[in-house]
């Protein structure tokens, strides 16, 4: 039943996302080039990330992602984007994180302002070279689905180089999120359950790459990978992840879509009680993911 | 063995890729090109041209890319007779697809003036405008083609215009391989 529902959610985004719009064409699920809109255009694009598995019990989670960019000028756009997420989890609890069953279909759960200005352009100056910096506001939590307000401030460093004139992209990224979360008391938890209610501040640094290649006119196919850690006040260095996977892109005049595949293949510091994979983080982490994105110009 | 509900997902680009529609933004044929690059012209004899190795090898050196198609299209515009220049029609990698233009050359190796004959990308259409055009009259191989500076970039097009102010260097440096000119 819920898959039925994720299903028609990411189709619903997916033929949404068809008569309209995109932001600057994303030839990657997760890492980012550095390239932005022209002066005055407008990109719509729509995100669904599917999030699965923590080793135990059931754990399925989509969020989505509907994003509006505009070319303020050749060399900086703003977005302005909201988010939903749909949770279905139950077989696991997890101290501090997870207390207990959770199922809820497509809520809002964020908003979110950003910017992107290129200091270099890839095919104009040898390499692409662009800062993204977002604001973000959100109200659910989204490991555990329970209420817990959110307010990030994210600034990310993209590069990006063509090869073959054009045929072969490389991208890197690096980022850092500094999060203020607060979550709201919850009645009726566990025995002995830890959900700790005050403030907390956490800095995320994620570091990526990715290559791809246009193997035939509009397809291209490439690897992507991402390493992301957390720091947190009372615990210092609280998880780490390698995710890695394929991408195929589809791009075309009017609208594109890239599907990733991306599964956790290491990762490590905080584990839960019973943790049977200890080469994983399954905590903030699921064991793997896959987003779909499709993106249209006007 | 069941697979995940979540694989459903999986057909959805295909899926894009059968509703999409096409956009087959063929400006001009051949023919056309032709006579719109030399109106004078009242025969063009098509040149029957194999690179070799070799003859790659110089063109790479002279243009600083790569020529792609050992089999090029080229054809000699004549009068009455007499040569007016050469005519090539060309393809390079556009964001998406293939951009494909056409160059028309001087005997003595000037460019008389391109015309694009088909471009998809999203962005970028002033490519095919006379504005934009014009920065390669009257170009030889030895001027330099730096973008943005000899060549204006357009935005959101940059390396479809990257990609055609090199490949009609290319050009000049093939006819130069081939014919000798200049």
């Amino acid at each position: 039943m819920f898959g039925s529902r994720l299903l028609l959610l990411a189709t619903g985004c997916f033929l949404a996302a068809i008569p309209g719009a995109s932001a600057d064409e994303n030839l990657f699920g997760y890492v980012k080039g550095a390239e932005t809109l022209p002066k005055g255009s407008m990109e719509f694009y729509n995100f669904a990330t599917l999030r699965s598995g923590k080793g135990q019990g059931k754990y399925v989670a989509v969020d989505t992602l509907h994003e509006l960019e505009y070319g303020v000028s050749d060399s900086f756009s703003i977005d302005g984007a909201i988010k939903t997420m749909s949770i279905d989890t139950h077989g696991l609890l997890i101290d501090g994180y997870l207390p207990g069953p959770r199922k809820f279909n497509v809520h809002p759960s964020g908003i979110e302002l950003g910017g992107k200005y290129n200091f270099l352009k890839p095919a104009l100056d040898g390499i692409g070279f662009a800062t993204a910096f977002s604001l973000e506001y959100s109200w659910i939590d989204p490991h555990s689905g329970r209420d817990k307000n959110k307010l990030s401030a994210n600034l990310e460093f993209l590069a990006q180089k063509y090869f073959m004139e054009g045929r072969l992209i490389w991208v890197g990224n690096i980022g850092l999120e500094s999060t203020y979360a607060d979550r709201s008391a919850i009645a009726n938890l566990p025995a002995g359950f830890d959900w700790p209610t005050t403030p907390e501040m956490e800095i995320e640094v994620t570091v990526g790459t990715g290559l791809t290649y246009r193997f035939m006119p509009n397809w291209f196919f490439g690897v992507e990978t991402q390493y992301q850690t957390e720091f947190e006040t009372e615990v210092g260095q609280e998880r780490w992840s390698v995710f890695v996977g394929p991408s195929l892109h589809y791009g075309s005049q009017k609208w594109w879509a890239t599907l990733t595949w991306f599964p956790q293949v290491v990762g490590g510091k905080e584990m839960y009680a019973g943790q049977r994979n200890t080469s994983l983080h399954l905590i903030e982490k699921t064991k793997r993911e896959v987003r779909l994105k499709v993106g249209i110009n006007f | 063995m069941s697979l995940p509900r979540w694989t459903l997902l999986l057909p959805l680009p295909a899926t894009a890729a059968i509703v999409a529609p096409a956009y087959a933004a063929d400006y001009l044929t051949v023919e056309q090109a032709q006579h719109v690059l030399f109106p004078g012209a009242d025969a063009f004899a098509a040149e029957h041209v194999t690179l070799t190795k070799a003859q790659l090898k110089q063109i790479k050196s002279l243009a600083g890319v790569r020529q792609r198609d050992e089999d090029p299209e080229i054809w000699q515009a004549r009068q009455s007779g007499k040569a007016l220049g050469w005519f090539v029609v060309d393809e390079v990698v556009g964001k998406h697809e293939y951009i494909t233009y056409a160059v028309a050359v001087s005997p003595d190796g000037h460019v008389i003036g391109i015309e694009v004959m088909s471009y998809r990308e999203t962005h970028g259409g002033e490519i095919r405008r006379a504005k934009w055009r014009d920065h390669f009259k009257g170009k030889t191989l030895g001027d330099a083609f730096r973008l943005n500076k000899d060549v204006p970039n357009i935005s959101g097009a940059t390396l479809s215009c990257r990609n055609v102010t090199d490949g009609v260097k290319r050009v000049l440096a093939l006819l130069k391989v081939v014919f000798g000119y200049g």
